[in-house]
Protein backbone atom coordinates (compact mmCIF):
# COMPACT_ATOMS: atom_id res chain seq x y z
CA UNK A 1 0.00 0.00 0.00
CA UNK A 2 2.96 2.51 0.03
CA UNK A 3 3.09 1.95 -3.68
CA UNK A 4 -0.28 3.79 -3.82
CA UNK A 5 -0.30 7.46 -3.75
CA UNK A 6 -3.83 7.67 -4.34
CA UNK A 7 -6.78 6.35 -2.48
CA UNK A 8 -9.41 3.52 -4.07
CA UNK A 9 -12.36 4.64 -2.19
CA UNK A 10 -13.70 7.73 -3.90
CA UNK A 11 -17.03 9.24 -4.38
CA UNK A 12 -19.46 8.89 -7.27
CA UNK A 13 -20.68 11.35 -8.99
CA UNK A 14 -24.08 11.02 -6.76
CA UNK A 15 -22.03 11.52 -3.99
CA UNK A 16 -21.59 7.71 -2.59
CA UNK A 17 -18.36 6.39 -1.77
CA UNK A 18 -19.37 2.77 -3.70
CA UNK A 19 -16.54 1.00 -2.04
CA UNK A 20 -18.19 1.53 1.59
CA UNK A 21 -21.68 0.85 0.11
CA UNK A 22 -19.97 -2.85 -0.99
CA UNK A 23 -18.21 -3.08 2.26
CA UNK A 24 -21.69 -2.38 4.11
CA UNK A 25 -22.92 -5.54 1.75
CA UNK A 26 -20.46 -7.37 2.89
CA UNK A 27 -21.75 -6.91 6.38
CA UNK A 28 -25.24 -6.92 5.64
CA UNK A 29 -24.25 -10.78 4.29
CA UNK A 30 -22.53 -11.64 7.14
CA UNK A 31 -23.79 -13.81 9.85
CA UNK A 32 -25.91 -12.60 12.49
CA UNK A 33 -24.81 -10.73 15.35
CA UNK A 34 -26.98 -9.19 17.93
CA UNK A 35 -26.28 -6.65 20.96
CA UNK A 36 -28.58 -6.13 23.73
CA UNK A 37 -28.02 -3.04 26.43
CA UNK A 38 -29.69 -4.28 30.11
CA UNK A 39 -29.70 -2.70 33.18
CA UNK A 40 -27.00 -4.68 34.86
CA UNK A 41 -25.15 -5.49 31.62
CA UNK A 42 -24.55 -5.83 28.09
CA UNK A 43 -24.93 -9.34 26.06
CA UNK A 44 -23.34 -10.02 22.56
CA UNK A 45 -24.42 -12.81 20.68
CA UNK A 46 -23.34 -14.22 17.27
CA UNK A 47 -24.25 -17.43 14.93
CA UNK A 48 -20.83 -19.36 14.40
CA UNK A 49 -22.01 -22.05 12.23
CA UNK A 50 -19.33 -24.49 10.53
CA UNK A 51 -20.08 -25.31 6.77
CA UNK A 52 -18.49 -28.73 7.64
CA UNK A 53 -18.77 -31.35 10.51
CA UNK A 54 -15.23 -31.71 10.17
CA UNK A 55 -14.52 -28.01 11.62
CA UNK A 56 -13.15 -28.14 15.29
CA UNK A 57 -15.63 -26.45 17.02
CA UNK A 58 -14.33 -24.28 19.44
CA UNK A 59 -10.92 -23.61 18.60
CA UNK A 60 -11.39 -20.03 17.21
CA UNK A 61 -13.58 -17.59 18.61
CA UNK A 62 -16.14 -14.33 17.02
CA UNK A 63 -16.61 -13.20 20.52
CA UNK A 64 -13.41 -11.60 21.63
CA UNK A 65 -11.85 -9.50 24.90
CA UNK A 66 -10.40 -6.71 24.13
CA UNK A 67 -9.13 -5.63 27.68
CA UNK A 68 -10.77 -6.61 31.24
CA UNK A 69 -14.27 -4.75 30.55
CA UNK A 70 -14.56 -4.23 26.94
CA UNK A 71 -15.89 -7.09 24.46
CA UNK A 72 -16.28 -6.97 20.70
CA UNK A 73 -18.16 -9.26 17.91
CA UNK A 74 -18.64 -8.85 14.62
CA UNK A 75 -20.73 -9.31 11.37
CA UNK A 76 -18.55 -9.29 7.60
CA UNK A 77 -15.37 -10.50 6.93
CA UNK A 78 -13.73 -12.85 10.10
CA UNK A 79 -9.90 -11.94 8.82
CA UNK A 80 -10.66 -8.13 8.42
CA UNK A 81 -11.86 -8.29 12.19
CA UNK A 82 -8.98 -10.01 13.47
CA UNK A 83 -7.17 -7.21 12.81
CA UNK A 84 -9.53 -4.75 14.46
CA UNK A 85 -9.68 -6.75 17.11
CA UNK A 86 -5.32 -6.43 17.31
CA UNK A 87 -5.27 -2.75 16.80
CA UNK A 88 -8.06 -2.51 19.53
CA UNK A 89 -6.59 -4.37 22.17
CA UNK A 90 -2.97 -2.39 21.52
CA UNK A 91 -4.95 1.11 21.76
CA UNK A 92 -6.72 0.14 25.15
CA UNK A 93 -2.80 -0.88 26.50
CA UNK A 94 -1.38 2.28 24.98
CA UNK A 95 -3.51 4.50 27.34
CA UNK A 96 -2.90 1.89 30.04
CA UNK A 97 0.57 2.48 29.66
CA UNK A 98 0.04 6.90 29.46
CA UNK A 99 -2.60 7.27 31.55
CA UNK A 100 -2.28 4.41 34.36
CA UNK A 101 -6.18 3.83 33.86
CA UNK A 102 -8.64 1.53 31.78
CA UNK A 103 -9.50 3.24 28.49
CA UNK A 104 -13.21 4.27 28.40
CA UNK A 105 -15.27 2.36 26.16
CA UNK A 106 -16.43 5.59 24.53
CA UNK A 107 -12.80 6.38 23.97
CA UNK A 108 -11.83 2.90 22.38
CA UNK A 109 -15.02 2.90 19.88
CA UNK A 110 -13.42 6.41 19.18
CA UNK A 111 -9.99 5.07 18.36
CA UNK A 112 -11.55 2.08 16.37
CA UNK A 113 -13.89 4.07 14.48
CA UNK A 114 -11.11 6.75 13.65
CA UNK A 115 -8.66 3.44 12.38
CA UNK A 116 -11.67 2.46 10.47
CA UNK A 117 -12.02 5.76 8.40
CA UNK A 118 -8.18 5.95 7.59
CA UNK A 119 -8.85 2.78 5.38
CA UNK A 120 -11.34 4.68 3.40
CA UNK A 121 -9.12 8.12 2.50
CA UNK A 122 -5.62 6.21 2.83
CA UNK A 123 -3.63 4.67 -0.47
CA UNK A 124 -3.86 1.75 -1.96
CA UNK A 125 -6.17 -0.05 0.69
CA UNK A 126 -9.62 -0.63 0.64
CA UNK A 127 -12.24 -0.84 3.58
CA UNK A 128 -12.68 -2.92 6.26
CA UNK A 129 -15.38 -5.00 5.62
CA UNK A 130 -16.87 -5.85 9.00
CA UNK A 131 -19.30 -4.10 11.34
CA UNK A 132 -18.32 -4.16 14.93
CA UNK A 133 -20.60 -4.07 17.97
CA UNK A 134 -18.57 -3.32 21.30
CA UNK A 135 -19.57 -3.56 24.67
CA UNK A 136 -18.08 -2.05 27.91
CA UNK A 137 -19.04 -1.22 31.11
CA UNK A 138 -17.49 1.72 32.37
CA UNK A 139 -17.44 2.36 36.24
CA UNK A 140 -19.60 3.26 38.20
CA UNK A 141 -22.40 1.08 36.92
CA UNK A 142 -22.31 2.43 32.99
CA UNK A 143 -23.30 -0.31 30.76
CA UNK A 144 -22.32 0.88 27.00
CA UNK A 145 -23.16 -0.82 23.42
CA UNK A 146 -22.00 0.92 20.40
CA UNK A 147 -21.57 -0.15 16.66
CA UNK A 148 -18.45 0.66 14.60
CA UNK A 149 -19.19 0.64 10.58
CA UNK A 150 -16.66 0.21 7.75
CA UNK A 151 -17.27 4.11 6.99
CA UNK A 152 -15.45 5.06 10.34
CA UNK A 153 -18.85 5.71 11.90
CA UNK A 154 -20.21 4.78 15.33
CA UNK A 155 -23.29 4.58 17.52
CA UNK A 156 -24.64 3.67 20.51
CA UNK A 157 -27.24 1.34 20.69
CA UNK A 158 -29.95 0.04 23.51
CA UNK A 159 -30.17 -3.03 21.15
CA UNK A 160 -29.12 -3.67 18.00
CA UNK A 161 -29.20 -6.57 15.40
CA UNK A 162 -26.31 -6.97 12.44
CA UNK A 163 -25.18 -9.22 9.04
CA UNK A 164 -28.48 -11.46 7.59
CA UNK A 165 -31.98 -10.92 8.53
CA UNK A 166 -30.84 -7.62 10.84
CA UNK A 167 -34.02 -6.05 9.31
CA UNK A 168 -36.12 -8.43 11.17
CA UNK A 169 -34.09 -8.73 14.01
CA UNK A 170 -33.90 -4.48 14.77
CA UNK A 171 -37.92 -5.44 14.18
CA UNK A 172 -38.20 -8.33 16.70
CA UNK A 173 -35.63 -6.29 19.53
CA UNK A 174 -37.88 -3.11 19.06
CA UNK A 175 -40.71 -5.09 20.46
CA UNK A 176 -39.05 -6.75 22.90
CA UNK A 177 -36.59 -4.55 24.39
CA UNK A 178 -37.06 -2.38 27.85
CA UNK A 179 -35.35 -0.34 29.70
CA UNK A 180 -35.42 -2.29 32.45
CA UNK A 181 -34.75 -5.72 31.32
CA UNK A 182 -31.78 -7.54 33.56
CA UNK A 183 -28.66 -8.93 32.28
CA UNK A 184 -30.49 -12.60 32.13
CA UNK A 185 -33.70 -11.53 30.26
CA UNK A 186 -31.34 -10.14 27.96
CA UNK A 187 -29.42 -12.98 26.94
CA UNK A 188 -33.07 -15.05 26.92
CA UNK A 189 -33.92 -12.26 23.99
CA UNK A 190 -30.23 -11.80 22.54
CA UNK A 191 -31.02 -15.96 21.58
CA UNK A 192 -34.19 -15.71 20.57
CA UNK A 193 -33.47 -12.64 18.11
CA UNK A 194 -31.21 -15.33 16.50
CA UNK A 195 -33.35 -17.75 16.64
CA UNK A 196 -35.61 -15.40 14.51
CA UNK A 197 -33.10 -16.19 10.79
CA UNK A 198 -31.88 -19.51 12.26
CA UNK A 199 -31.92 -22.25 10.04
CA UNK A 200 -31.28 -25.89 11.69
CA UNK A 201 -30.75 -26.68 15.56
CA UNK A 202 -29.40 -24.11 17.66
CA UNK A 203 -26.94 -25.51 19.87
CA UNK A 204 -24.39 -24.35 22.27
CA UNK A 205 -21.69 -25.41 19.44
CA UNK A 206 -22.82 -23.09 16.65
CA UNK A 207 -23.80 -19.63 18.47
CA UNK A 208 -21.20 -18.01 20.52
CA UNK A 209 -22.39 -15.30 23.61
CA UNK A 210 -20.23 -12.89 25.93
CA UNK A 211 -21.80 -10.87 28.28
CA UNK A 212 -20.18 -7.40 30.18
CA UNK A 213 -21.27 -6.82 33.71
CA UNK A 214 -19.57 -5.25 37.06
CA UNK A 215 -17.34 -8.21 37.07
CA UNK A 216 -16.09 -7.56 33.22
CA UNK A 217 -16.38 -9.23 30.20
CA UNK A 218 -16.27 -12.78 29.61
CA UNK A 219 -17.42 -15.41 26.86
CA UNK A 220 -20.00 -17.69 28.22
CA UNK A 221 -18.65 -21.51 28.38
CA UNK A 222 -20.69 -23.69 26.08
CA UNK A 223 -22.34 -25.31 29.16
CA UNK A 224 -23.55 -21.94 29.96
CA UNK A 225 -24.96 -21.36 27.08
CA UNK A 226 -26.18 -25.25 26.62
CA UNK A 227 -28.16 -23.80 30.21
CA UNK A 228 -29.93 -20.68 28.45
CA UNK A 229 -30.97 -22.62 25.20
CA UNK A 230 -32.87 -25.13 27.73
CA UNK A 231 -34.85 -22.65 28.77
CA UNK A 232 -36.04 -20.98 25.99
CA UNK B 1 18.42 26.48 45.27
CA UNK B 2 14.68 25.82 44.62
CA UNK B 3 12.44 24.46 47.14
CA UNK B 4 9.14 23.15 46.59
CA UNK B 5 6.93 21.74 49.49
CA UNK B 6 3.77 20.31 49.24
CA UNK B 7 1.00 18.69 51.78
CA UNK B 8 -2.45 16.89 51.35
CA UNK B 9 -4.64 16.97 54.10
CA UNK B 10 -8.15 15.70 54.12
CA UNK B 11 -10.03 18.43 51.67
CA UNK B 12 -7.13 20.39 50.22
CA UNK B 13 -3.32 20.22 49.17
CA UNK B 14 -1.32 22.69 49.93
CA UNK B 15 1.81 23.70 47.40
CA UNK B 16 4.38 26.30 48.44
CA UNK B 17 7.09 27.21 46.03
CA UNK B 18 9.85 29.51 46.53
CA UNK B 19 10.10 32.66 44.33
CA UNK B 20 13.63 33.82 43.82
CA UNK B 21 14.52 33.34 39.94
CA UNK B 22 18.59 33.74 40.07
CA UNK B 23 21.23 33.20 36.98
CA UNK B 24 24.38 32.70 38.81
CA UNK B 25 24.89 35.57 41.58
CA UNK B 26 22.38 37.67 40.19
CA UNK B 27 19.10 37.67 41.59
CA UNK B 28 16.93 38.56 38.32
CA UNK B 29 13.44 38.56 40.35
CA UNK B 30 11.95 37.84 43.60
CA UNK B 31 8.27 37.49 42.44
CA UNK B 32 8.57 34.46 39.91
CA UNK B 33 5.86 31.97 40.53
CA UNK B 34 6.90 28.61 39.91
CA UNK B 35 4.00 26.76 38.97
CA UNK B 36 1.34 26.63 36.33
CA UNK B 37 -2.72 25.87 36.43
CA UNK B 38 -2.82 22.18 34.26
CA UNK B 39 -7.09 22.17 34.97
CA UNK B 40 -9.73 23.82 37.10
CA UNK B 41 -8.22 21.41 40.00
CA UNK B 42 -4.81 20.46 38.56
CA UNK B 43 -1.62 22.39 39.77
CA UNK B 44 1.77 21.73 38.84
CA UNK B 45 5.09 23.02 40.52
CA UNK B 46 8.40 22.99 38.89
CA UNK B 47 11.84 23.37 39.24
CA UNK B 48 14.93 22.73 37.73
CA UNK B 49 16.61 23.25 34.35
CA UNK B 50 15.64 26.87 32.98
CA UNK B 51 13.59 26.60 29.49
CA UNK B 52 12.88 23.37 30.20
CA UNK B 53 10.64 24.10 33.18
CA UNK B 54 8.22 26.09 30.82
CA UNK B 55 8.43 24.10 27.96
CA UNK B 56 7.41 20.84 29.85
CA UNK B 57 4.73 22.59 32.26
CA UNK B 58 2.89 23.88 29.37
CA UNK B 59 2.86 20.68 27.26
CA UNK B 60 1.66 18.71 29.99
CA UNK B 61 -0.71 21.55 30.58
CA UNK B 62 -1.97 22.01 26.55
CA UNK B 63 -2.02 18.01 26.48
CA UNK B 64 -4.64 18.23 28.99
CA UNK B 65 -6.95 20.48 27.72
CA UNK B 66 -6.42 18.98 24.67
CA UNK B 67 -7.77 15.56 26.38
CA UNK B 68 -10.64 17.40 27.91
CA UNK B 69 -11.39 18.84 24.28
CA UNK B 70 -11.33 15.76 22.90
CA UNK B 71 -13.18 13.72 25.24
CA UNK B 72 -15.81 16.25 26.75
CA UNK B 73 -14.18 15.20 30.30
CA UNK B 74 -11.15 16.21 32.58
CA UNK B 75 -8.17 13.99 33.51
CA UNK B 76 -8.32 12.63 36.75
CA UNK B 77 -5.16 13.74 39.13
CA UNK B 78 -3.83 10.09 39.12
CA UNK B 79 -3.68 9.82 35.13
CA UNK B 80 -2.98 13.38 34.94
CA UNK B 81 0.52 13.07 36.88
CA UNK B 82 0.44 8.87 35.20
CA UNK B 83 0.50 10.97 31.75
CA UNK B 84 3.02 13.29 33.11
CA UNK B 85 5.24 10.71 34.51
CA UNK B 86 5.10 8.60 30.97
CA UNK B 87 5.82 12.09 29.47
CA UNK B 88 9.41 12.75 31.10
CA UNK B 89 10.46 8.55 31.47
CA UNK B 90 10.30 9.04 27.43
CA UNK B 91 12.11 12.02 27.33
CA UNK B 92 14.56 10.61 29.50
CA UNK B 93 16.85 7.93 27.38
CA UNK B 94 16.43 10.69 24.87
CA UNK B 95 19.27 12.80 23.47
CA UNK B 96 16.82 15.89 24.87
CA UNK B 97 15.56 14.92 28.38
CA UNK B 98 13.77 17.19 30.75
CA UNK B 99 15.95 18.16 33.66
CA UNK B 100 12.58 19.39 35.92
CA UNK B 101 11.70 18.59 39.18
CA UNK B 102 7.29 18.77 40.21
CA UNK B 103 5.10 18.49 42.79
CA UNK B 104 1.61 18.02 41.15
CA UNK B 105 -1.46 18.50 42.97
CA UNK B 106 -4.87 18.07 42.31
CA UNK B 107 -8.55 17.51 43.86
CA UNK B 108 -10.26 14.37 42.65
CA UNK B 109 -14.13 15.26 41.64
CA UNK B 110 -14.70 11.51 41.63
CA UNK B 111 -13.35 10.34 44.67
CA UNK B 112 -13.44 13.49 46.47
CA UNK B 113 -10.11 13.72 47.91
CA UNK B 114 -7.25 15.82 47.57
CA UNK B 115 -4.08 14.05 45.86
CA UNK B 116 -0.10 15.38 45.84
CA UNK B 117 2.03 13.65 43.75
CA UNK B 118 6.12 13.73 43.70
CA UNK B 119 8.22 13.29 40.54
CA UNK B 120 11.69 14.29 39.63
CA UNK B 121 13.54 14.51 36.70
CA UNK B 122 14.33 10.70 36.65
CA UNK B 123 10.39 10.13 36.01
CA UNK B 124 10.16 8.34 39.37
CA UNK B 125 6.88 9.29 41.21
CA UNK B 126 5.24 8.82 44.45
CA UNK B 127 1.82 9.80 45.73
CA UNK B 128 2.60 11.33 49.25
CA UNK B 129 0.77 12.74 52.31
CA UNK B 130 3.68 15.60 51.68
CA UNK B 131 6.68 15.89 50.07
CA UNK B 132 9.66 18.61 48.73
CA UNK B 133 12.01 19.35 46.02
CA UNK B 134 15.79 21.05 46.67
CA UNK B 135 18.10 21.66 49.32
CA UNK B 136 15.56 23.55 51.05
CA UNK B 137 13.25 20.28 50.95
CA UNK B 138 15.98 18.26 53.62
CA UNK B 139 14.70 20.59 56.14
CA UNK B 140 10.81 20.76 55.33
CA UNK B 141 11.05 16.97 55.07
CA UNK B 142 12.46 16.94 59.05
CA UNK B 143 9.82 19.72 60.21
CA UNK B 144 6.75 18.12 58.23
CA UNK B 145 8.11 14.53 59.34
CA UNK B 146 7.32 16.08 63.06
CA UNK B 147 4.33 17.88 63.01
CA UNK B 148 2.13 17.08 59.97
CA UNK B 149 -1.26 16.12 60.44
CA UNK B 150 -4.22 15.08 57.75
CA UNK B 151 -6.67 16.77 59.51
CA UNK B 152 -5.53 20.69 59.91
CA UNK B 153 -7.24 23.41 58.31
CA UNK B 154 -5.92 25.93 56.33
CA UNK B 155 -5.13 28.35 58.80
CA UNK B 156 -2.85 25.42 60.68
CA UNK B 157 -1.50 23.82 57.71
CA UNK B 158 -0.65 27.53 56.36
CA UNK B 159 0.99 27.89 59.59
CA UNK B 160 2.97 24.86 59.59
CA UNK B 161 4.36 26.19 55.95
CA UNK B 162 5.36 28.97 57.24
CA UNK B 163 7.78 27.11 60.41
CA UNK B 164 8.59 24.83 56.57
CA UNK B 165 10.03 28.37 55.19
CA UNK B 166 11.46 29.91 58.36
CA UNK B 167 13.41 26.22 58.87
CA UNK B 168 14.71 26.60 54.93
CA UNK B 169 15.53 30.61 55.50
CA UNK B 170 17.30 29.68 58.75
CA UNK B 171 19.50 27.00 57.75
CA UNK B 172 19.98 26.94 53.62
CA UNK B 173 22.75 29.20 52.80
CA UNK B 174 21.37 30.50 49.55
CA UNK B 175 18.78 33.37 50.66
CA UNK B 176 14.81 32.09 50.05
CA UNK B 177 13.04 35.41 51.13
CA UNK B 178 9.71 34.77 49.35
CA UNK B 179 7.73 31.46 49.04
CA UNK B 180 3.77 31.45 46.93
CA UNK B 181 1.26 29.80 48.73
CA UNK B 182 -1.74 27.81 46.56
CA UNK B 183 -4.39 25.89 47.75
CA UNK B 184 -6.75 23.27 46.12
CA UNK B 185 -9.59 22.20 46.84
CA UNK B 186 -13.80 21.02 45.75
CA UNK B 187 -14.30 24.70 44.86
CA UNK B 188 -10.86 25.06 42.87
CA UNK B 189 -7.36 26.91 42.64
CA UNK B 190 -7.14 29.35 45.48
CA UNK B 191 -3.93 31.59 45.63
CA UNK B 192 -2.79 32.02 49.37
CA UNK B 193 -0.63 35.23 50.40
CA UNK B 194 2.94 34.65 49.70
CA UNK B 195 5.09 33.86 52.45
CA UNK B 196 7.09 36.96 52.59
CA UNK B 197 9.42 38.73 55.64
CA UNK B 198 6.65 41.11 56.50
CA UNK B 199 3.96 37.48 56.78
CA UNK B 200 6.80 36.07 59.00
CA UNK B 201 7.44 39.17 60.96
CA UNK B 202 3.65 39.66 61.48
CA UNK B 203 3.38 35.91 62.49
CA UNK B 204 6.13 36.25 65.22
CA UNK B 205 4.25 39.36 66.26
CA UNK B 206 0.97 37.50 66.63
Amino acid sequence: SERYSFSLTTFSPSGKLVQIEYALQAVASGAPSVGIKAVNGVVLATEKKNKSILFEDHSTYKIEQITKNIGMVYSGMGPDYRLLVRRARKMAQDYYLMYHENIPTGQLVYKVGQVMQEYTQSGGVRPFGVSLLICGWDEPGKPLLFQCDPSGAYFAWKATAMGKNNVNGKTFLEKRYSEDLELEDAVHTAILTLKEGFEGQMTEDNIEIGICNDDGFRRLTPQEVKDYLANI
Amino acid sequence: MECLVGMQCNDFVMVAADMTAARSILVKKSDHKKYLKLSDKLLMAVTGESGDTNQFSEYVAKNIMLYKMRNGYELSPAAAASFTRRNLAGYLRSRTPYHVNLLVAGYDDESGKPELYYMDYLASMAKLPYASHGYGGSFTTSILDRHFRPDMTRAQAYALMIECVKEVQKRLIINLPNFSVTVIDKEGIVDMEPITQAVIANQATA
